[in-house]
Parts: structure tokens; sequence; C-alpha cells
């Protein structure tokens, strides 16, 4: 019963939702300090492609991860000096950076366009509980960035919840004038969390190619799961766990179609891609309406740069 | 470490920092692209040289540049007429595709039977309608349920564009061209329904009227009681509301025009260049590059068609630069340069508005 597509499917939906959570926590934690980011989709090109260069070079899938990431955070760093320092639109900054970031990963990219990657994360099974009917494939059978994913976001949420720099970074993002007037370092921690941002997009983008898919190709590489990711996080409503599960839905309705499309159901792929945004659609209309907003909303301070002369 | 910066107002903004900013913008740009095709080893010179000669030295560059620039203007002030009231209507992309989706049907059905300026007529109306359509959610829960904008046309960008792959790819419908059986293409718009161009140019009619647009879009911000109540409402909304002007309407009324404008955007597109709901030829990302169009030129509408005119130069290059003889440089050289243009000049703009101190820090006394 193990070999059975939907079991599969469902093992596929974990690899599947896994950048798609690695960027989309990434972005959380930036749009916690006050920063929307939407360079993501062209942080996680720039990540992809420069882990795979360096994969190719050293061979060394952890080397590649680590500086894969490190490039998104190098892009974000371009946004954090903009948006914090600079003041500038954080809309038009991130539209520029994602502009530029899908130009230069092409334009680094076109030398590798198509060649095949010699190394991949591979799934590791957990002995015998992978054996388990259903949650072995699906939970006890996958490679280490996909646990790693799920452990990160759990940490995330104890960050925001239960220790006080989390605290502090949530009152950055509601109210930087009040965290300002109790000392917390306002722009200090709105680079912080931009870049770690970055860092973990990037490493999505580096996963898209060390895990999924040991190829590089602008067109299909990320193909627009940065936006989704933008998505999820609205979608969460701010919340890491919630995140988690909101990236398997997501990376569900990804692999659903292939499933459909093998038991000779005809649903068309295109309607199927629509859902996330849909469905993000209308949990930020049921959801994210005024009178509930102070409980699940976004952080209030979410796209306004500090001044503090000006306050 | 006790040194920080601050930024101070600028009170009187000299002339000529307003030029500096955008050209010093461009060298910077130049300058950190030279060192990524050096590295790659082309020779950025030559590189630049193509570039410049492709779209501004010919007749036939200049217009292609301008073929380029059209939707971008369109685009521009979509993005521009919300921004300037501070509605983030970031989803000019998808109402591009939902007025391409609307214009072309009415290029395909009522192409055939009007006379030509009313069909053309016919399909850019259609596309406005499109477009405002598809902003109506963005705008109606942003003025009665106070839903984020931001996210709402983010994500129906999203919606727009698969509704277009799936109206030509994914089924047989009213668009697709019953015709060709091996890749999937749009129905032809009647000839009838075509913006004419000028000669064999590649530019025509489609700029003259995105350029009155432009216009019509000053006068309208600049001379009308609706332009002053929109900047009312935008700048502060305590004021508007205690002058008695119905924020709510406003908002929804910029909204649905900012949609609108975006879907004309995409109806100029059918009209002019593609001919066809062509998915693949309408999704060039000309939503997105316009709202930082309409930014570089602080949302002007006649400012807008001066940075449209230089991006689309610079877009257009792409395809020449892989002609180019000897070295094969990646059309992609010119985004590439375009997103590095756009960082600095977005930095460069904050040094026109605000002068930059160092300040040492005083020492806190608790």
């Amino acid at each position: 019963m193990n070999n059975s597509a939907f079991v599969l499917m469902l093992a596929a939906s974990m690899v599947a939702a896994t950048p798609i959570a690695l960027a989309a926590l990434g972005e959380l934690l930036a749009e916690r300090s006050g920063v929307l980011n939407l360079g993501v989709e062209g942080m996680m090109l720039i990540g992809a492609v420069v882990a795979f260069q360096t994969g190719t070079k050293t061979g060394n899938l952890w080397v590649a991860l680590l500086v894969g990431s490190l490039a998104g955070a190098a892009l974000s760093a371009v946004h954090a000096v903009l948006t914090i320092t600079l003041r500038a639109s954080q809309i038009v900054t991130g539209l520029s950076l994602t502009i530029f970031g899908t130009g230069l990963a092409t334009f680094v990219g076109k030398s590798i366009e198509g060649m095949p990657l010699a190394v991949d994360f591979r799934p590791t099974p957990w002995g015998p509980l992978a054996d388990l009917p259903v949650i072995g494939p699906v939970l006890f059978k996958q490679d280490p960035i996909v646990y790693a994913t799920i452990v990160l976001g759990f940490v995330i949420a104890f960050y925001l919840r239960r220790t006080r720099t989390g605290l502090s970074l949530r009152s950055v993002g509601e109210s930087p004038a009040t965290a300002d007037s109790m000392g917390i370092p306002v722009a200090l921690f709105r680079y912080i969390h931009v870049l770690l941002g970055g860092l973990l997009a990037g490493a999505a983008g580096a996963y898209l190619v060390l895990g999924q898919v040991p190829s590089w190709s602008q067109e299909s590489t990320t193909g627009g799961l940065g936006w989704i990711a933008l998505a999820l996080v609205v979608f969460a409503s701010w919340q890491p766990v919630r995140l988690l599960l909101g990236a398997f839905l997501f990376g569900f309705s990804r692999q659903l179609n292939f499933f459909l499309q093998g038991q000779g159901v005809a649903v068309p792929a295109e309607l199927l891609s629509m859902l996330p945004y849909l469905l993000t659609i209308i949990v930020l209309v049921v959801w994210g309406s005024r009178d509930l907003r102070r409980r699940v909303g976004a952080p209030d301070a979410l796209g306004i740069a500090y001044v503090r002369d000006e306050r | 470490m006790n040194l920080r910066i601050r930024l101070e107002r600028r009170m009187h903004q000299r002339w000529w920092y307003s030029l500096l900013a955008p050209t010093s913008a461009i060298v910077a740009a130049l300058c950190v692209g030279a060192v990524f095709l050096a590295v790659k080893g082309f020779d950025p010179v030559a590189v630049y040289r193509a570039l410049f000669e492709a779209s501004f030295t010919s007749l036939y560059g200049i217009t292609d540049s301008l073929s380029v620039a059209t939707p971008l203007i369109m685009t521009g002030l979509a993005a521009g007429i919300a921004f300037r009231m501070n509605l983030f209507n970031i989803g000019a992309e998808g109402q591009l595709y939902a007025g391409a989706i609307a214009g072309s049907w009415a290029g395909i059905a009522l192409g055939k039977n009007l006379p030509p300026v009313l069909a053309v007529t016919a399909v850019l109306v259609l596309s406005v309608l499109g477009g405002m359509l598809f902003a109506l959610p963005v705008a109606a829960f942003k003025a009665y349920l106070g839903t984020n904008e931001i996210i709402t046309s983010l994500m129906l960008t999203f919606v727009g564009l698969y509704l277009m792959r799936f109206l030509i790819y994914g089924s047989t419908s009213f668009w697709r061209d019953p015709a060709v059986t091996n890749f999937p293409q749009g129905k032809k718009i009647a000839n009838a329904a075509w913006l004419p161009l000028f000669g064999s140019y590649r530019t025509g009619w489609g700029l003259v009227l995105v350029v009155l647009v432009a216009f019509a879009v000053w006068a309208l911000v600049k001379y009308t009681k609706v332009g002053y109540d929109m900047s009312v409402v935008g700048s502060s909304p305590a004021a508007a509301r205690y002058a008695g002007i119905p924020s709510k309407r406003v908002v929804l009324g910029a909204l649905l025009l900012s949609g609108g404008l975006g879907g004309l955007a995409g109806g100029v597109e059918v009209a002019s260049r593609a001919h066809a709901l062509d998915p693949n030829g309408l999704a060039l990302g000309l939503g997105f590059s316009g709202i930082v169009v309409a930014a570089l030129a602080r949302y002007h509408p006649l400012g807008i068609i001066v940075v449209a005119v230089f991006l689309g130069g610079l877009r257009n290059a792409g395809a020449a630069l892989q002609s180019m003889p000897g070295q094969r440089v990646p059309a992609e050289v010119s985004l590439m340069l375009q997103g590095a243009i756009l960082l600095f000049a977005i930095g460069a703009e904050i040094f026109v508005r605000y002068r930059l101190h160092l300040v040492r820090r005083p020492a806190v006394t608790k």
C-alpha cells in the first residue's frame, strides 16, 4: 500500500512544501519586523543558481546550500539598506529586487542551463519506521532538509511566543515607536530579520536544485514559488505553525495535478494552480476584516519605514 | 561605533539634483553590470555600445524601443494613479491580462462586423472594463472591509495569469485557435480591430493613444475636483472626512480607474502587437515594471512617459544583444541592468529628498 499513487503523492507533497515553507518562514520573520520584501522570487532564483554552481564545483551539498543561502542574504541586504536606512518604498524596492535577481540569475545561469547536477539530497529512511503504512513514506522517509524545515517552523514559533527577543521583534513590527521608547534597537532588529529572510529564501532556492530537480532553468526552477511563499505568509496569518500546515496544503495542491492526471481525471492544471492564490484571498477577506485583525492580522507597522524624528 | 546616519528633509531641492540622481544611478548600475560582464568574460564597453546602438541610434531602433515603452507607459499610469493616493495596487500585471482577455474577445467576436474605428474602440473599451472588473474585488474589499490591497491585487495577478493560460493551453475555449493543433495559440482578432502601425515601423497609433491618456490623467489629477478629492483622501483621510469627501467612494473609484488603465495596457498590446490572446507574449512582467516606472517618475503622469521610453529602450536592446557578432551576450543582461538601475535610482532618490548627516550618538545617561 505504501507504493500506491496516493501515498507517493502525499510523500511528494512534503518535498514540494519544503521550499515554499522555507522561503515563507523567512518572509514571515522579515514581515514580523515590519518589512515587506517582495523580492522573494529574485532571492530564490539567485540562491538556486549559486547553489547549483557551488555544488558542481565543490561536490558538497552542505557547502552548496550554505553558499546559496548567503547569496539570498546578500540580495536581501540591498533591500534592508534601501528600505530601513534610506526609507525607500518597500514595495517598489522589493519588486526591483525581483527584477534584478531574475535578470542576474538568468545571466549567470545561462551557461549551466539544462546541465545535470551530480549531487543531491536523498531521502533517508528511519529504519523500520519507514515501513509503517502511509505515515512511513510521508514522515519517515524524507531528506534532511524536510525535517530541518519542520523543526525550524517550531523553533520560530517558540522564538516569537516564548522568548524576550521574539517579543521585542513583535513589538518592532506592531509599533516601532513604542519599541524604540523601550530601548529596543528598531533598525537593528529589522536588519537582522530581513537578512534572515534572505538567507531562508536563498536556502529555499538552493533546495530546489539540490533536493527537487537537480538542474537549473530560469523558467521552471522557481516557477513563481516565491510569490506562493508570499501568499502563504498571509494565508497562515503570520503564524509559523499554521504556515507549515499551509505549506503542506499548497504543496499538496501542486502534486494533486500530477496525481489526477495519473488517475485519468482531467482537471486543467491551470485551474489547480490558481487555488493557493484564491484561498489566500478568501482567508484574507474573511479573517482579515477589521474586527478580527487585531488577533490574527498583519503586523501593524508592516510596510512603513520607521523614522524617530517624525513620530 | 557611536556614529549613526541621520536623514534630514531638504527644504529646497535644487533643480539639477533631479537630473544628477538618475544619471548617477545609471552610471553606478553600468559599473556593477560591467563587473558581472567582465567576470563572465564579456567586454563591457562593447556590450554597452551594442545596447545603446540597438535601441537609440537608428530610426528602427528608436521606434522598436517606443513600441516596448507603450505598454509600460500605460501600466506606469495605472500604478501611478493609485500609488500617489497611497493605494498600493500592485496588480497591474493581472489587470493587463484581464484587459487582454476581454479586449481579444471583442476583437474576435465583434471585430468582423464593425468598421475599423468602431472595432478598435470595442477592443479598447472592453479591455478597460476587463481591467476594472478584475480590480473590483481589490477595490471593494479595500474600500468597505479595509482588506490589504497589496496582497489581494498580487494574488489576483496569478489568478489572471492562470486564467489566461487556461483559456489557451488548458481548454478549447473561444479564444483558442481551433486550426492550430500542435502548439495551442490564440485566435487572431479581426484586421479591423488592429491599431495601425506607422509604415514599416513597429510603433504606431497605440503610442499616440497612450500618450494622450497620460495627458488626460495628468489633467484629471491636476485640474479636476475628482483629482483634488483623490489627493486629499490620499494625503489625509481625516481631512477628507472633515471636508465631507466620500472617502470610500473615492478609494473605490481610484482603484477601479487604476485597474481600468491596467486593462487598457492589455487592450493596446492586443490591438497593436499581439493581435491574439497570447499568454507567453503578454506575461512579460510589464505590470510589475510599470510600478517601478511610476515610482521613478515620482508618480507624475508625464514623467512616466520619459522613464518608460528609457526602460523600453533597455528592454528592447536585450534581443538585439543576443545577435551581437563574435560574443553571444544573453538577452538577460538588459534585465539585470534594468534591475540594477532601478535599485540605484531608488537609492539616489533619497539623496534628492534628504540630506545625509553622520551624527555622533550622544552618551546615554540613565
